[in-house]
């Protein structure tokens, strides 16, 4: 037997047994905001990222600590390949923290505690549209906005390009005069930064005038071949056979994807504002960077792709859940430590603003300006895991796969995952 | 030896009483022999036998690894197994470099070993050049050939963009740099055993040859390799085992990509098990590694045991 499979059954057998000592009960541990001591250590699970740092969370927390003696907060950074597997491996040894600080999959909500239904819960970003069974169970701090593309204005300017594309043919057409101007048209990168691209431009088709779609695609009402995920990849196939994007994109790490696109080698980047941070901190930068929202395949103005930023869920296996719910009201409601949350990555929250950079105020234009907002490929109704597949079938294109053959994947998968 | 002490301090002892005492002797020596062999045999159980018992139970059940309790669904993980293309690619893909990289890891380990097989400083440190990449962390090694070979990285930028490899973004160039990856970091510990099974050859034996005629080539091919087999048996098992769970470094690497071309076996049981949240079928595709991984172990180790007794007959 493999050690790694070894591993992997020992995880599942404590599991089993932390199932059966807690009685697979769904409803334990004192009631949200109720009981629990009020001194204690509290374990956060954090998301750490280049700008997201244990020394971040450490600064954020650091005044809640000062006014609460007795309490401390450990930062903790995932051991696996991301917070939400090393929640899973936490829970079935039995060490989960008492706090989670990232975007989980819907299918962990039942490990969570239900925040209680106060204003400054309700008035969270996007607290609604991320009920599972009617319960909040993450508030955040901010909204990240993604349906934006970054574009490098000297390329634009030597390409020809006075204005910046509305519709996905203007978007195809300057994607060629970028790369007779000779750069690379659309800047993308392997890992999963090429199927996040893809959603961040084609959601607002697939969700803007039925936010409900994954839900009748769950029905089987609605197909990828029939929805606006068809029309997108039909647009990118043709960019990769033009050159537009270039075959080998997909050997580029994100990071390296982000320092090519600052060192003006290409002329456009779909990405989330949180690219704003980079942008902001980039130095000698040798162009100005412009951003509009993604094209649509009409040329009518996107509703924005937007997730919640920084959000905090509080496990129902706690021991200091009164505790953590203070904290985590703090993190979500103080004027302090919410600008510091959004003004790390460039996040919106209606109410507050920071000073910021002319990208960030252009940003903030569009977020405002735009007709409303749609999710991701993750969340209430979508399958675990689809936002792997989509990368997979959009790089697909890249390997000499067709449009056609791509979107009924796309069902193939779905109609294979749905429900399990 | 305790019955038999016994036998001779008691020689007068008529037959039932001796066989009544030696009956307790082995019953004395049997609890002594349980009692001793208990910890390791809780360790194993504990460890080993357990945790397959709970996986092949999981293989059976649609359990995601979050919600309770796990629902019992018959074999349909199992039937999904072979109806999943990706399962099948990921199959196809492991048993491809646990093929090719066995054969390369071997021969390199033992061509290398040969080479190396003289005590001077230079050699001493040429071996240790040699094992380091197997020292070295497996994700450590994948960043770091990634930054070498990415479309940006070292090679690319040296070659310019008109020359351009696609060392990781062609599906057919990235299996083989995969390839080529996971045997450069893994043959070290390959040469490091021939070494030590070439130095168990008696020189004697060398030079007897040699006395007989024998040129280099005969020499290796009709003494040494013989006398290596079991050196061979045991690299041949480590490397086959290693390569066909092979995961850390195809993460670093590709990252499975592109489109999902590099995705090994053990890659898709994670990404079923954690990215997915499909534990139970994440189990049911370790169960299924599992039965192969015993099975190519005891069809190897037979084989080149008879290889080996073939040869000393």
């Amino acid at each position: 037997m493999s050690s790694r499979t070894a591993k992997a059954s020992l995880a599942a057998g404590l599991a089993l047994s932390v199932c059966a000592l807690a009685g697979c009960s769904s409803s334990s541990g004192p009631a949200a905001g109720g009981g629990g001591a009020r001194t204690g250590n509290i374990r956060v699970l954090a998301n750490i990222t280049p700008v997201l740092t244990k020394a971040y969370y450490q600064g954020l927390v650091a005044p809640f600590v000062k006014s609460h003696p007795g309490v401390t907060v450990t930062i903790e950074s995932p051991s696996g390949t991301n917070v939400q597997s090393t929640l899973q491996q936490e829970l079935v040894s039995g060490s989960a923290p008492d706090i989670v600080a990232s975007t989980l999959d819907p299918v962990v909500a039942q490990q969570m505690i239900a925040f209680p239904d106060s204003s400054w819960v309700t008035s969270t970003p996007l607290s609604d549209s991320n009920k599972v069974d009617g319960k909040i169970w993450q508030v955040a701090t901010g909204q990240q906005n993604q349906s934006l593309v970054y574009y490098n204005q000297t390329a634009f300017q030597k390409a020809g390009i006075t204005t910046p594309p509305k519709s996905l043919a203007e978007f195809t057409a300057d994607l060629a005069k970028l790369k007779g101007a000779g750069y690379v048209g659309l800047q993308t990168a392997g890992e999963w930064v090429t199927g996040a691209q893809f959603s961040m431009m084609a959601n607002p088709g697939l969700l803007g005038d039925d936010p409900g779609w994954y839900a009748e695609r769950n029905k089987k009402k609605v197909t990828f071949e029939q929805s606006a995920y068809n029309t997108y990849l039909k647009a990118y196939e043709g960019w990769i056979k033009t050159g537009a994007v270039p075959k080998n994109s997909l050997g580029e790490k994100y990071q390296t994807s982000i320092d090519t696109f600052l060192a003006g080698k290409s002329g456009m980047f779909v990405m989330g504002s949180w690219l704003n941070a980079s942008v902001n901190s980039a130095k000698n930068l040798s162009f100005k960077v412009g951003v509009f929202p993604t094209p649509t395949a009409d040329g009518s103005t996107p509703k924005q792709m937007s997730g919640q930023a920084q959000p905090y869920s509080i496990l129902k296996s706690s021991k200091h859940q009164g505790l953590a719910l203070d904290l985590v009201k703090y993190l979500v409601t103080d004027k302090s430590a919410v600008t510091a949350s959004l003004k790390s990555e460039g996040n919106f929250r209606a109410g507050y603003s920071y000073p910021g950079t002319e990208l960030d105020a252009a940003v903030g234009k569009i977020v405002d300006t735009a007709p409303g907002t749609v999710n991701g490929t993750a969340g209430p109704g979508v399958n675990a895991g689809f936002g792997n597949e989509l990368n997979t079938v959009v790089q697909s294109l890249y390997t000499g796969e067709s449009a056609d053959k791509a979107v009924a994947k796309l069902d193939s998968w779905w109609n294979a995952n749905a429900g399990q | 030896m305790r019955a038999s002490k016994e036998s001779t301090a008691r020689p007068a002892a008529s037959g039932a009483a001796g066989r009544s005492a030696r009956a307790r002797a082995r019953r004395r020596a049997t609890t002594a022999d349980i009692a001793m062999m208990a910890p390791p045999l809780v360790l194993v159980a504990g460890l080993i036998i357990v945790p397959i018992a709970i996986a092949v139970y999981l293989s059976f059940t649609d359990w995601n690894g979050f919600t309770s309790p796990p629902h019992l669904i018959g074999f349909r993980n199992y039937v999904r197994l072979t109806e999943d293309s990706a399962v099948r690619h990921a199959a196809f893909l492991t048993l491809l470099i646990t093929a090719v990289g066995t054969v390369a890891c071997n021969v390199l380990g033992l061509g290398v070993a040969l080479l190396l097989n003289r005590n001077n400083r230079i050699n001493a440190f040429l071996r240790v050049l040699v094992f380091y990449p197997y020292v070295v962390g497996a994700v450590i090694l994948g960043f770091l050939w990634s930054s070498i070979l990415g479309t940006s990285g070292a090679v690319n930028a040296a070659v310019g963009a008109k020359h351009s490899l696609p060392f990781l973004s062609d599906p057919t160039w990235a299996v083989v740099t995969v390839i080529c990856v996971i045997v450069w970091s893994s043959f070290g510990v390959n040469v490091v055993l021939y070494l030590a099974g070439l130095q168990t050859v008696p020189d004697s034996v060398i030079e007897a040859a040699k006395i007989d005629g024998a040129t280099p080539w005969q020499t290796f091919w009709r003494v040494k390799l013989p006398m290596l087999a079991p050196t061979v048996t045991v690299n041949v098992v480590l490397v086959v085992i290693g390569l066909l769970r092979v995961y850390e470094l195809i993460l670093a690497l590709t990252a499975g990509g592109p489109a999902g071309e590099t995705r090994s076996f053990v890659y898709n049981i994670l990404t079923s098990s954690f990215d997915n949240t499909q534990l139970g079928y994440g189990a049911a595709q370790s169960v299924v590694l599992m039965v192969v991984i015993v099975t190519v172990t005891v069809a190897i180790t037979a084989a080149r045991r008879r290889s080996e007794q073939a040869v000393a007959a």
